[in-house]
């Protein structure tokens, strides 16, 4: 993540905050700052949204397309993840620097998604062994100040639920193959059921205690952090620890259960703000960037 | 391409437009609030965002850094889901290391590098979706980027496209005509002294048709500066409005 | 715990209440306009010279000083002058001297004959002082300095030869446009909330709980890490986010303004500073008081 460097006595004054559980901005240590959600923002894809949580930016675009499914699973169709780290958020991801942490990214993504509770599979068969919907979904971001992984699956649910694939029709041709016909209408599409899609809460362990939606001067101080993937029913997908440091039993212990607390709470107000989006059809002002 | 009119018989291509006519131009500058300048540029369906940093100490390697003047550094990438079918790769493949070329060589023309000795200026721009006129629309968001970042500059850079259907011009390709094989002609031009910065054309042209279809550019590129410019006063007037105390 | 979550909002172009000077009498420039084709001014930062015709080479607003015209951009990076006093942060230990980030152009330099020795003696600096240097300061601390020269290539030489600049202790940086920043008299206040402020003109703001009496005289170079209070801790939050609610909204930042604001945002908590509606009714709450206290 782009580096910033902080002196031994902002560090200290950090640590010295969380412990009375007050943040440099004043928020709480299980606080998110402000977010703004937007989908539909790319008009040619199948499904986009655009967050923007503090000072990050994220940008995801889902394209469906038709592929052979994979052959262990034949009635299933996939995803396919890819991270852009943008030098747009800092010089340093120019050329290749931003290619290590991107990876990082889809491989982090890849592990929640891989299990057959999150996203359904089996919709996005066509005919089992021939042909399946895959849905590239692909991350761009755009302003990094902290939390990128949590934005991203917020992202990342809410451009699911804007996600229409059109509806398939099969047909056999003369010689006996099968044939796909996509139906023309742009209204006679599929969605997806993001019910189970998993959010990812990122939690910090600054000092003894644990932040979550670090900002990059607290992700400075920390020495090590732990995430979690976290269903609207509590279910944990993916648990892992990152960072240099090393941490206790108990402490990721108190780490996973609180993320699994604050994991759970995300999912209500964001399926909320998602269906009053959509409720508003035609009538809602995109905003986009222009706003 | 078979069965694909480019221009009616009444004049009119394929998305309502007349020949000279441009597609909508939308913009806004200050986007982003942690880089020196930045602005995002629709122009039709092709919407492009550009990011400025600078001007800032060459970091990496000192060899890089003049003794003279500033160094412009630009990289030209696109969205993965930006185009029709998924790009694989955003940049790092041959196109987008010959655009960052072409935007550095447009850009020397026109900022005053001159004032910055062993600095280095960051231009980067990002493609969210490609409809034809890419350069182009990643010249005009530069520019607003630069405007906004306060760096010196000798005049706006605008840029823009045209083809030649049946002996006439047209301005302002989108991305059904620029692939149909005709002729594309890609300009970037300094408005008030009508110094052009880049001058790029593909596929074959007659030379008496040339002149006209550099004419035709050169009006589509002043057209577009008419509209840059009141987009950056209408950010100016917003912005000094608050500053004043 | 609290996550909250909404949809983004058109932005509004808020209308101020016109003061006394009108409007008019701004001329604002955009690159490439021509200012003027007299011969018989001097041409300052901003512009350029195009065949006998002053052209503007930022966007910005004219400021004409008897012979004298420039422009003055909205937003740039920090262009120093002599006597400006910055708050910066080291990147590099050189043989003799550091780097200093500073948000301008190029890294500035504070020369080791430049800073005061502990204990304030005077003398000249031996290979000692040399390999100590790193003692004193390193990659990543943070120091307030004040402008000393200027180098031919525009990088700026600081120094910290007086009691009141050194190595910076516990407190938090904000990052704002340096032309958001009003040159005053002073760039150190005490404000009367409880905490103190370093206002940079290069855009760093510097605030950390007042120091007592005795620590004054140490001469920055002892730093304490003794926690601080809570309410000093609040006190220094809500500043920072009245600050960064002043820069969104484009305030001229020096003291009044931002004790103003920070007055305003006392009926709300903390964290709820930087939602947007909130730092609207805040700015236009600091603005009103403002012109009042003009008049």
């Amino acid at each position: 993540m782009a580096a910033v460097h902080l002196s031994e006595a902002e560090k200290v004054y950090i640590i010295h905050g969380v412990r009375d559980d007050l943040r440099l901005d004043g928020r709480g240590c299980e606080d998110y700052r402000h977010m703004e959600i937007e989908t539909d923002v790319v008009s040619n894809t199948d499904g986009s949204a655009k967050i923007s949580l503090g000072h990050t930016d994220v940008l995801v675009g889902i394209k469906a397309e038709i592929g052979k499914p994979k052959p262990l699973v034949p009635n299933e169709g996939y995803l396919e993840f890819f991270v852009d780290c943008s030098a747009n958020a800092t010089p340093e991801f120019e050329g290749r620097g931003g290619e290590d942490l991107g990876v990082e990214l889809s491989n982090t993504l890849y592990k929640v998604f891989n299990n057959r509770l999150s996203v359904d599979l089996r919709s996005l068969c066509i005919s089992p062994g021939e042909h399946c919907w895959v849905l590239y979904v692909d991350v761009l971001l755009l302003q990094c100040d902290g939390n990128l992984f949590d934005a991203m699956s917020i992202a990342i649910k809410a451009a699911l639920f804007n996600t229409r694939i059109s509806k398939v029709q099969l047909s056999e041709n003369e010689e006996g193959g099968k044939e796909i016909e996509l139906s023309d209408d742009p209204y006679d599409c599929m969605r997806l059921d993001v019910e189970n899609v998993p959010c990812i809460v990122t939690l910090c362990k600054i000092g003894h205690r644990h932040v979550v939606d670090a900002t990059l001067q607290e992700k400075a101080c920390s020495v090590a952090s732990v995430l979690i993937s976290v269903t609207h029913r509590g279910t944990v997908t993916c648990v892992r620890k990152m960072g240099k440091g090393s941490l206790d039993p108990e402490s990721i212990f108190e780490m996973t259960e609180a993320g699994k607390r604050v994991g759970k709470s995300l999912h209500a107000p964001l399926m909320r703000l998602l269906q009053e989006e959509e409720s508003l059809g035609q009538k809602r002002q995109k905003v986009g960037f222009l706003g | 391409m078979a069965g694909l009119e480019l221009l009616s018989d009444q004049g009119y291509r394929l998305d309502g437009r007349k020949a000279p006519e441009l597609r909508k131009v939308q913009a806004r500058m200050s986007v982003f609030a942690q880089a020196d300048g930045s602005a995002y540029l629709e122009q039709g369906n092709t919407k492009a965002l550009a990011v400025v940093y600078g001007p800032h100490e060459t970091r990496g390697s000192r060899s890089k850094s003049l003794h003279d003047r500033a160094v412009i550094n630009c990289q030209y990438s696109m969205a993965t889901f930006s185009t029709a079918e998924r790009k694989r790769r955003p940049h790092g493949d041959r196109k987008s290391s010959e655009m960052s070329l072409h935007l550095k060589q447009t850009f020397e023309a026109a900022v005053l590098t001159q004032l910055y000795p062993r600095s280095q200026i960051d231009i980067y721009v990002k493609i969210l979706q490609a409809d034809g006129g890419n350069y182009s629309a990643c010249v005009n968001a530069a520019t607003l980027a630069l405007v906004d970042a306060g760096i010196p500059m000798r005049d706006y850079v605008c840029a823009c496209t045209a083809g030649f259907v049946e002996e006439t011009p047209l301005a302002d390709l989108c991305h059904v005509e620029e692939s149909g094989g005709g002729t594309s002609l890609s300009l970037a031009l300094l408005p008030r002294s009508g110094n052009i910065a880049l001058l790029q054309m593909d596929a074959r042209l007659h030379q008496d048709h040339l002149d006209t279809l550099i004419e035709a550019a050169m009006t589509a590129c002043k057209g577009l500066s008419k509209v840059l410019d009141s987009v950056v006063r209408q950010h100016l007037k917003e912005v000094s409005v608050l500053t004043r105390d | 715990m609290a996550a909250e979550m909404r949809l983004p909002a058109v932005h509004k172009f808020i209308s101020l209440p016109t003061t006394s000077q009108s409007q008019d009498d701004k001329q604002l420039v955009v690159p490439g306009e021509v200012i003027t084709s007299d011969t018989g001014f001097m041409r300052g930062h901003g512009t350029y010279m195009d065949e006998d015709r002053l052209t503007a080479s930022v966007a910005g607003e004219v400021e004409r000083v008897n012979k004298l015209i420039c422009v003055k951009p909205l937003k740039t990076r920090f262009n120093g002058e002599v006597g400006d006093v910055i708050v910066g942060r080291v990147t590099e230990v050189q043989q003799k001297r550091w780097k200093v980030e500073s948000n301008s152009r190029l890294d500035s330099v504070l020369l080791l004959s430049s800073v005061n020795l502990p204990g304030g003696e005077l003398r000249r600096r031996s290979a000692e002082d040399e390999l100590a240097m790193r003692d004193y300061l390193q990659e990543g601390d943070l120091i307030s300095a004040e402008v000393q020269s200027i180098f031919s290539d525009g990088a700026l030489s600081l120094h910290t030869r007086s009691l009141k600049y050194g190595k910076l202790g516990q407190g938090v940086l904000v990052q704002v446009s340096p032309s958001l920043v009003k040159r005053q008299k002073t760039h150190f206040h005490n404000l009367l909330c409880g905490a103190s402020i370093i206002l940079g003109n290069n855009g760093y703001v510097w605030l950390y709980p007042t120091p007592d009496q005795q620590d004054e005289e140490a001469g920055g170079y002892f730093t304490s890490l003794e926690p601080v209070s809570l309410s000093d801790r609040e006190v220094i939050s809500r500043l920072r986010n009245c600050l960064l609610a002043l820069s969104a909204h484009k305030v001229l930042l020096y003291d009044t303004s931002v004790l103003y604001c920070y007055e305003s945002s006392l009926s709300h908590q903390i964290k709820d500073i930087l939602k947007p509606e909130v730092m609207e009714e805040i700015v236009l709450e600091t603005r009103q008081r403002l012109i009042e206290h003009e008049c």
